[in-house]
């Protein structure tokens, strides 16, 4: 095997945007090592402008006629793009977000840079890998980069704290995951890449061993995932660690556990897929029901926003359970908006800390006399993401449920329904709050409200990040075709789902939408997901 | 050693040959290299010590021993004999257990890197695949001998010495493994007879010398720092920290640590000898002097010589950097423990790095004086 | 049965013996020094277990990184640490302790039963080889190039990390912990002597 044959049969081009990443990376690490502080000055610009070009270089893979690539470690086809484009933008906004915070706290930016932007890269090649040891790898790149992250803080007990925890938890349920992918590289006679586990286990499928390696490897992506009960951790380190990380957290580290888990269960464990089905089933109940009635209880914003990000995360979780295109499609398509409307709330909540310091619930009492841009934009969030039209978290619920509930997942779809209601009054109280407040009732924090002014370093990125979110959040669901083709293509391209999902008797055949009260209020997205369905079909 | 083809073969024949059954010839023949070897290295030690004293001396103008045997030559006996029969003591409050096991946890791995110290062709224990690298994994565990022996000693000078002493040679284990490195990707293998091998045919012009001239200094300063000698015997720098971890050791347990300390040096020597100075290979190249001479390879008695040649030469080889290591101890003034770690870590360890880089782009370049 | 397979029968009951012992020590002892050295001694075991498997390489690996590298790291956090705190006695550990062993014993007769259970798949063609270290070579740059390539990312970004970790911070003068620091005074006991004022070149103040 010469180089030139090995070259020609690794088709690197598949991770262009990845490569962009890495030199982007280390054009950041250098420059702040030659330069300085004074780098900080441009070095964020730097890490947007690549993370930009990456997403440009994931736009131009779209549609790849040879997606695998490195001798099947890694495939780069269309679900991975979306994924990938979904974890670059991420960072792109936490970048946005984190100038003026790294900035005021005192910290180096440049080697939070680096350190996000391997977070990012191992989460963008966790989302495409499809073999044990590229999945474990890109795993533990974005988990170290993580804990490094949430330690960054270092003179804040609260970041050592939080970082502590999630060290330990992480390393803990790597270790579950290490040990469920080494029993499945044994049972399938030593084949670490994901089909040919899937083939070695297929005789055995309903073996002890199989089983015990399914709930280890669920149990590793469920901690990604933050799904209960292997939420501990989440509520803690949300609320140490520095909030731009949180965010990344919460959107990025969790979209690349969603892939992971799509790709691993789909690919790895189609014998056993009414297990996998099952159990995560159970989590999605369990976090839809502890995330959104233990945020109810929470006086500090960012514990708020970490339980409500374990609901959320029980309600993606159903479009992954159903297991049919639909379902997949609406789960992409609420990560896309649920990456908006979470990293607009957090750039909302860290201006306000900016200002104020305090992140408590109560001190926002009366904000909207001081700062309405502020109110309406975390109002904005809050209410898109509790899911009320006709903002896109709205859309993004509606597209999740009605696909559960073509798919027969009634219970399911039920219990969402009901957990959003809930879910709808927390956030509402918030809002209620910033809003309603009469100018005697307002908090302390807020009458001593630092003048408005976006002069200082860093803040401008942060007023286009909040802007940008803004926007997206607000029209995302009422111009929202373009990203529903963008979805339903990529889950059409992919074929390993047509062996992997299992056959319902409610899967979308049938045009006449059922009669439903669900369907009844869907004035145009169902319908034309549907069509888009038909022509899967055809 | 009577052939210089197969020991092993022969010694198993003629024990056939007395009437033993082919399985218990083996048994008898399994522990006799290693004996030997023992025997060896700890010989090796007698002579290494006696030399120390005997050049110490000459540095400082003194005669050094003189009346214990001819030349004093039986000093470092008379010493061992003296230490064995020391009372061992293990002080109050000490640990005893690991206060026992320290010591040995820092000769074992030094002895068992014996193993693959080759003396010819076929005169080593075991010529096995990962060589050198066994070596470099073995004497990383002799730091946690250090740290339990420090511990355990329930002196703070102890523990200052044994944490010194890991901290140095965690340092400077990296710039010897890139030292070594750049040879392995010269010979193309870990095992230390294909390294000998690849520098065998020139005489002394094949030898590795020549093309890793800067390695060579790498693994000598970074062998040095291993075998904590002066300029950097730090863990052991009587005017700071008494005697370091040893401080609290008498008798057979510090003769352990004493033994161990030259059995390594000893060692490191012969790996400078076997990496970068042709091994056994003799600086002429003999095999081609004797074909034109028209002597049979296979002839028994030129297989003989041979193989007493390799074994004189690779001894000393290695004895002139012991002498080496000497002289530098006379010589250099020992070094600050931020000095020690400042040149491991920031200059050693890129200059190894430099070092490898660069070896890789002349095997490219130069595939046939590189080993390509 | 002939000598070699005597000898490996019998390295592998004492090699198994050994890091069961240990690991049992690591968990069960409580001086933490001792658990500590412990560990080492369970990773040499596991790296003779290696070695029985043919694995040469691995097992040297082993005993260089984890013994040589990740043992000696925590041996020296444990003995750099200087505090001595004597823990009060929790009031009815036994049960907690009770609990975790009912656990471990539980997951470990699951396991049991898995392991007894599952027809393992054992590849009929195993090529026998002389050097692993080749053939982990060639995998290495052929089909694991990309999570090879990528370790070293991971790693430049751990290197980075750990810097940052540990190096002094320098203490800004002018600008007070705003956000959401706490409102302590911001200082680390290895202050340097001359604080950097760094409102120069850093941004605030713009």
């Amino acid at each position: 095997m010469d180089f030139a044959n090995l070259a020609s049969q690794l088709n690197a081009g598949a991770i262009l945007p990845e490569g962009i990443v890495i030199i982007t990376l280390l054009v950041v690490l250098i420059a702040d090592l030659i330069v300085g502080r004074a780098a900080d000055r441009w070095t964020p610009y730097v890490a947007i402008a690549g993370l930009l070009a990456a997403v440009g270089a994931l736009y131009l893979g779209w549609n790849r006629l040879e997606t695998v690539s490195f001798l099947g470690s890694f495939n780069s086809d269309n679900l991975s793009l979306v994924f990938r484009g979904i974890i670059a933008l991420a960072t792109v906004v936490t970048i946005l977000m984190s100038i003026r915070y790294v900035e005021q706290t005192g910290s180096d930016l440049g080697e939070y840079l680096t350190i996000l932007l391997s977070a990012t890269l191992g989460a963008m090649f966790l989302s495409g890998s499809e073999e044990l040891v590229m999945i474990f790898i890109s795993l533990e790149t974005l988990s170290i980069a993580s804990y490094l992250m949430t330690g960054y803080m270092k003179r804040d007990l609260r970041s050592n704290e939080a970082a502590l925890k999630y060290l330990l938890i992480g390393a803990a349920s790597s270790a579950i995951f290490l040990y469920g992918s080494s029993l499945l590289y044994g049972l399938s006679g030593g084949s670490t890449s994901l089909a040919g586990i899937a083939a070695g286990i297929a005789n055995s499928s309903q073996s002890l061993g199989v089983l015990i390696s399914l709930v280890f490897v669920i149990a590793g992506i469920s901690f990604k995932i933050s799904a209960v009960p292997f939420h501990q951790w989440t509520p803690d380190v949300y609320e140490g660690a520095p909030t731009p990380v949180v965010a990344f957290l919460s959107v990025a580290s969790k979209a690349a556990g969603f892939a992971l888990a799509v790709r691993f269960m789909t690919i790895a464990f189609p014998s056993v897929s009414d297990q996998w089905q099952f159990i995560f089933t159970a989590l999605a109940i369990l976090s839809m029901i502890l995330g959104n009635v233990v945020a109810i209880a929470q006086t500090s914003m960012k514990r708020m926003l970490a339980y409500s990000s374990i609901g959320q995360a029980g309600f993606v979780m159903i479009g992954f359970v159903i297991g049919t295109e639909s379902g997949y499609a609406s789960m992409l398509f609420y990560l896309l908006i649920y990456l908006f409307m979470n990293l607009g709330a957090f750039t909302c909540i860290i201006l306000f800390s900016l200002r104020t310091g305090t992140d408590q619930i109560s001190d926002y009492a009366g904000l909207y006399q001081k700062d309405p841009l502020l109110t309406l934009a975390l109002s904005i969030c809050l209410l898109s993401l509790g899911g009320i039209p006709p903002l896109a978290g709205f859309f993004g619920k509606l597209y999740l449920f009605w696909a559960g509930w073509q798919a027969g997942a009634y219970g399911l779809v039920i219990l969402g329904l009901l957990t959003s209601v809930v879910s709808i009054y927390y956030y509402i109280r918030v809002v209620k709050m910033m809003v309603v407040k009469e100018p005697q009732e307002m908090s302390e924090t807020i009458k001593n409200y630092p003048a408005l002014s976006w002069k200082p370093f860093g803040m401008r990125p942060l007023q286009v990040g909040l802007i940008l979110t803004l926007i997206t959040t607000s029209l995302a669901g009422i111009l929202s075709n373009p990203l529903f083709n963008l979805v339903n293509a990529s889950v059409a391209d992919v074929p390993l789902f047509e062996a992997a999902v299992p056959i319902r008797p409610a899967a979308p055949v049938s045009l006449q939408v059922p009669a439903t009260p669900l369907s009844a209020v869907v004035p145009q997205s169902a319908p034309q997901a549907q069509t888009l369905n038909v022509n899967l079909r055809s | 050693m009577n052939s210089g083809i197969d020991l092993q073969q022969s010694v198993i024949e003629i024990l056939s040959n007395l009437g033993l059954p082919p399985g218990v010839a083996k048994l008898v023949w399994l522990p006799l290299p290693m004996v030997l070897m023992l025997v060896t290295a700890v010989l090796g030690v007698f002579t290494g010590v006696w030399l120390e004293r005997k050049i110490s001396a000459a540095a400082q103008q003194r005669i050094g021993p003189e009346y214990i045997g001819p030349l004093g030559i039986l000093a470092p006996a008379a010493d061992g004999l003296k230490l064995l029969f020391k009372e061992d003591i293990t002080p109050g409050n000490a640990d005893a257990v690991l206060f026992t096991i320290g010591p040995a946890l820092v000769v074992i791995p030094v002895f068992l890197s014996y193993l693959v110290v080759p003396f010819g062709q076929n005169m080593l224990i075991s010529d096995l695949s990962i060589g050198v690298f066994l070596w470099i994994a073995l004497s990383s565990i002799a730091p946690i001998g250090l740290l339990m022996s420090g511990y355990a000693s329930n002196n703070k000078y102890s523990l200052l010495g044994g944490l010194r002493a890991a901290a140095q040679s965690i340092s400077y284990e990296i710039p010897l493994a890139l030292a070594v490195l750049a040879v392995v990707m010269m010979s193309n293998s870990l095992s230390t007879i294909d390294i000998v091998n690849q520098q065998s045919g020139y005489g002394i012009l094949g030898w590795n010398v020549w093309r890793q001239p800067v390695g060579l200094l790498l693994f000598w300063i970074a062998a040095l720092a291993e075998c904590e000698r002066l300029p950097f015997d730090l863990p052991e720098a009587e005017e700071e920290i008494v005697a370091g971890y040893q401080t609290e050791y008498s008798g057979m347990k510090f003769a352990l640590f004493y033994i161990g300390s030259y059995v390594n040096l000893v060692l490191s020597a012969l790996f400078v000898a076997i990496l970068y100075f042709g091994g056994w290979g003799f600086p002429v190249p003999l095999e081609q002097v004797a074909s034109l001479l028209g002597v049979s390879e296979t002839n028994a008695v030129f297989q003989v010589v041979m193989a007493a040649i390799g074994i004189v030469t690779t001894l000393l080889k290695a004895y002139f950097f012991i002498f080496l290591a000497i002289l530098l101890r006379w010589t250099v003034p020992r070094v600050r423990i931020d000095q020690l770690l400042d040149l491991g870590w920031k200059f050693l360890l890129p200059v190894g790095l430099a070092n490898l880089l660069l070896t890789a782009g002349l095997k490219l370049t130069f595939p046939f004086a590189f080993g390509g | 049965m002939n000598l070699a397979e005597g000898v490996q029968t019998i390295s592998f009951a004492l090699l198994a013996l050994m890091m069961i012992g240990a690991a049992l020590g690591v968990v069960l002892l409580d001086n933490i020094v001792y658990s500590a050295f412990l560990l080492g001694g369970v990773f040499i075991s596991i790296s003779g277990l290696y070695l029985l498997l043919n694995a040469d390489f691995v097992s040297a690996a082993q005993i260089l990184i984890y013994v040589g590298a990740v043992n000696v790291l925590i041996l020296f956090a444990i003995m750099l640490v200087n505090k001595r705190e004597d823990f009060s006695p929790v009031p009815r550990r036994w049960i907690r302790k009770g609990g975790a062993a009912l656990v471990s014993v539980g997951l470990f007769a699951l396991l049991g039963t898995m392991v007894v259970q599952t027809p393992w798949v054992i590849p009929a063609n195993l090529p026998a080889t002389t050097s692993t270290l080749i053939i982990l070579g060639e995998h290495f740059f052929s089909d694991y190039l990309l999570p090879f390539e990528l370790a070293s990312v991971l790693l430049l970004m751990a290197l980075v990390g750990a810097v940052v970790l540990a190096r002094r911070e320098y203490v800004l003068d002018d600008e007070a912990s705003v956000g959401e620091m706490p409102q302590l005074p911001l200082q680390l006991p290895e202050r340097p002597k001359e604080p950097v004022a760094l409102s120069g070149t850093s941004a605030p103040s713009r």
